[in-house]
């Protein structure tokens, strides 16, 4: 079980999410577990789905 | 009297008033490691030591079997049998296909013995043979349900067969009925194989249907394949559950290792309903198969499985099961070779390959397992048929599905349609792949030419998705109507659902990736296989992530690029490349070395010893062999925009480029980066880049050799090394420009886009429209390094790149 706050990785471009930073580029404000994400969010320098992403913590 | 056997000793009786009769399987050559060993050693003594020892743990009967490649087995059945004879107070199973070394054993043999066995899988030869040969010296035969057409898989089969052999052995050769044992034959129910879920239930019928019509008869089992791929603790389960299951349905004697067999008293309740509901197929509503159910119960039990069971004594079945999971190619040949004399080809392959093969695809949907594992599974498996097939008659091999495989016109990415082609071919179905860039019509009179049941169709890029709508309609006019299956990255099931489905009458499916391919030719094959069908009202929109900013400052300066033209750049050294190679798109996203489930060490762990070193071979390798030819064709050119146009200015003429504008807010458009004339005009900066053709035809050589792994890590490693090679040349157009700052080159910032500008690849999200690539061509020539365009304006070779280079402070990647 990776934790909460884990930081996750675009396994299509490497974009890393950053939960403590949130993601400016969809509107996700800062302190958002990667888990929280709502279900249509992409990556946003690659458009990848969530599925692409892989821990990294 | 009771149907007996015996030994110079002693009389036993076939069927046991608490059956079944105990045949002790450990002396065996095939299947023991350590009985093997020591007969290879001629340690006779210590072989007839395995024998005498079963006896003490409660087997009625020995087999025996010395049959190995390279033995002499007739000197040494016939020694062991003389050895046995004597030491043994149990009968004896001969243990042989050959006609004349059961002939010179039953002749030395002082007792009743059992014969294992005979078959009809020469059509009927030896078998006349041998049951002469029982009759004459009062000998017991065990019949396998094997005909020409292979093993019986179904019970209606196992009858047919077992009452062929009895019309032969009995009605024919004056074998009493109770002098024969039949032996319906099992297979796994541990693959996962759909076609294998109800081994169990057509095996147990089987020995109910033999018992019923052919009165008399007596029935045998080896019992250890119902649970080939599972766990040693929890086979041990699964056989002692099916044994008792089998004995209920009628079975009289069991091939077993004594040693493991658990009396059913000795199981929990919970095990033994998990074991019965995967023996039974039985599906519980809202839970998962029961293959599932039964492999997660099972798994948190500690095996504490010795070294006797988890490698040296497994069967040659088994071992080639595992050769395949553990992409092990070693030995390949000697295995086989053992095999075959057990088995046909055609059988090895369906029987062992397949479902092996099944059972690693189950596990990578799992996520148990990663690509480059399941790839290396393909290769033993393709080792395998390629060794087995000079013993098969070509009619064997073409009664499978058959599958038409093309990438389509213009479009010259292959890896998705050859990955493709790996799984399916290595799942036993008949593919023909015909290459990239295949015209409609091509594709047509080939599907009419092989008979194709189905067709998958694959392309990379926007124009390709394209080319596979406008194509539909041909295919139906054309009158064909078998399934098309469509792959590739810019698909979405909605647009197959929305633009393909409604223009062809048979089924149109979206498939995510190999598997997705694998799994439709399946539901295919099942009768299942349906249209991809697509509900906006529930679908989820992906967001469009961006700037939301839509004023756009007009007042950033031009800055005064070198030169302006064009110019070609072919002295770079490949070892710039490497610091931008994006290692994490390489490693997770190419190569498909995902971490997944795996713990951050476990995943630190598998980076460090098994990526890293095939990448840093790759590095060593093709600079060593030239592979990496980096060149490039680029320039500046003055310009302005026109609403969405870019108009370029080049040798004297105008060119314009159009780029798409995004439909909902903030309305982005590629030109909106570049000034109007009446404000002064512009300039922009355009490249081409190549790593060359030589990678991309050393990818196709392992393809061709089927180094199926390393052709994905090659192909993979030459798309990042070309995208290296733009972000390299990127960065140095914005130094060119000055607008580089003082930043040093890194990955992250070409991640993030942290510098200013950016670089729009044609074909790419932002201009998904290849069309540019024509008046691109006019200016920057690159036909001069190598590079040509497809029909649909693709780049030849596929290692090339291009893009519009924006100074703009505000220019960063968008979709539209």
């Amino acid at each position: 079980m990776e934790t909460q706050n884990g930081r996750y990785i675009c396994v299509n471009c490497g974009y890393v999410y950053d939960p403590a930073l949130g993601d400016a580029m969809n509107a996700i404000s800062p302190e958002t577990a990667f888990a929280e994400l709502p279900e249509p969010w992409v990556c946003p320098m690659c458009y990848a789905t969530r599925d692409q992403f892989d821990p990294l913590d | 009297m009771k149907p007996s056997v015996s030994s110079l000793y002693q009389a036993v009786e076939l069927q046991q008033e608490i059956p079944p009769l105990l045949i002790g399987e450990r002396a065996n050559a095939n299947g023991s490691k350590k009985f093997r060993e020591l007969l290879l050693a001629n340690d006779y003594e210590s072989c007839l030591k395995i024998a005498v020892e079963q006896e003490a743990k409660g087997a009625h009967v020995i087999d025996l079997c010395t049959a190995y490649a390279g033995r002499d087995e007739m000197a040494d059945l016939t020694t062991l049998v003389h050895m046995c004879a004597s030491s043994l107070k149990a009968p004896l199973m001969i243990d042989s296909t050959t006609p004349a070394c059961i002939e010179a054993c039953l002749r030395i043999y002082p007792g009743r013995a059992i014969v294992n066995s005979i078959n009809l899988e020469d059509g009927g030869v030896n078998i006349r043979r041998i049951c002469r040969a029982a009759k004459k010296y009062g000998a017991v035969v065990v019949a396998l349900t094997i005909d020409e057409q292979g093993m019986a898989m179904t019970s209606g089969d196992k009858l047919r067969i077992a009452k062929a052999i009895h019309a032969i052995a009995v009605d024919e050769c004056g074998l009493r009925p109770h002098d024969l044992l039949f032996d319906c034959l099992t297979f796994t129910v541990g693959s996962g194989d759909d076609t294998l879920r109800d081994a169990a239930i057509q095996t147990l019928e089987g020995i109910r249907r033999i018992k019923a019509e052919l009165p008399g008869c007596l029935t045998v089992l080896g019992l250890s394949n119902i649970s080939f791929g599972l766990a040693p603790q929890a086979r041990r389960i699964l056989n002692s559950v099916f044994l008792h299951e089998a004995v209920a349905a009628g079975l009289d004697a069991a091939i077993v290792d004594v040693a493991k067999i658990v009396p059913l008293a000795r199981i929990s309740q919970e095990d033994r309903q998990v074991s019965l509901d995967l023996l039974q197929n039985r599906q519980v509503a809202g839970e998962k198969d029961p293959l599932m159910r039964f492999i997660e119960h099972f798994s948190s039990r500690s095996a504490a499985a010795t070294d006797e069971e988890q490698g040296a004594a497994r069967t040659p079945e088994e071992q080639l099961f595992h050769k395949v999971m553990d992409g092990d190619k070693q030995d390949l040949d000697d295995l086989l070779a053992i095999l075959r004399e057990r088995f046909k080809a055609v059988d090895i392959i369906n029987q062992i390959l397949v479902p092996a093969m099944r059972h690693v695809g189950v596990l990578f949907g799992k996520g148990e397992i990663l690509l480059p594992f399941v790839l290396q599974s393909a290769e033993v498996m393709k080792a395998s048929v390629t060794l087995l097939e000079t013993y098969m008659d070509k009619a064997e091999g073409a009664a499978t599905t058959a599958i038409l495989l093309a990438t389509v016109q213009g479009d010259v990415h292959d890896i998705g349609k050859n990955l493709v082609d790996i799984i399916l071919s290595n799942n036993g179905y008949t593919v023909h792949n015909i290459g990239i860039k295949v015209p409609a019509e091509t594709i047509i009179e080939k599907a009419k030419e092989v008979r194709a049941d189905l067709i998958g169709l694959s392309g990379l890029l926007v124009k390709s998705a394209m080319v596979m709508q406008e194509s539909m309609g041909q295919y139906r006019e054309a009158g064909l109507t078998v399934p098309i299956l469509l792959g590739g990255a810019a698909l979405t099931p909605k647009f197959v659902a929305e633009s393909c489905v409604p223009h062809y009458p048979g089924p149109v499916v979206y498939c995510a990736d190999a598997f997705a391919g694998l799994k439709a030719v399946q539901e295919f094959e099942a009768g299942t296989l349906t249209a991809t069908t697509y509900d906006s009202a529930t679908a989820v929109q992906p967001m469009k992530p961006g700037i939301k900013v839509a004023e756009i400052d007009r007042t950033n300066p031009v800055p005064a690029p070198p030169f302006f033209g064009q110019r070609y750049v072919t002295e770079i050294d490949p070892a710039v490349l490497f610091p931008l190679v994006n290692m994490q798109a390489l490693f997770r996203g190419r190569w498909g070395y995902r971490r997944g489930k795996m713990g951050a060490g476990e995943y630190a762990n598998l980076i460090q010893d098994t990526v890293r070193p095939l990448y840093e071979e790759l590095v060593r390798r093709s600079l060593a062999e030239g592979w990496i030819q980096p060149k490039v064709s680029y320039g500046y050119f003055p310009c302005y925009s026109e609403e969405d146009t870019v108009v370029v200015a080049a040798d004297g003429l105008e060119h314009r480029f159009f780029f798409p504008r995004q439909a909902e807010a903030p309305f982005l458009c590629i030109a909106d980066y570049f000034k109007t004339a009446k404000a002064g005009g512009d300039i922009a900066g355009f490249f081409i880049v190549t790593i060359g053709k030589r990678m991309g035809e050393e990818a196709a050589r392992l393809y061709q050799a089927n180094a199926y792994r390393d052709y994905l890590l090659l192909h993979g490693f030459s798309v990042e090394l070309t995208d290296a090679l733009a972000e390299y040349w990127h960065g140095v157009m914005r130094r060119e420009m000055g607008i580089d700052g003082q930043r040093r080159h890194e990955l992250h910032g070409a991640i993030t886009q942290d510098y200013q500008g950016s670089r729009y690849g044609f074909g790419y999200p932002a201009c998904p429209d290849l069309e540019a690539h024509q008046p691109l061509f006019a200016f920057l020539k690159p036909e001069a390094i190598g590079i040509s365009l497809t029909e649909n304006m693709q780049m030849v070779p596929e290692q090339t790149t291009s893009a519009i280079v924006a100074h703009h402070p505000q220019a960063k990647y968008f979709a539209v």
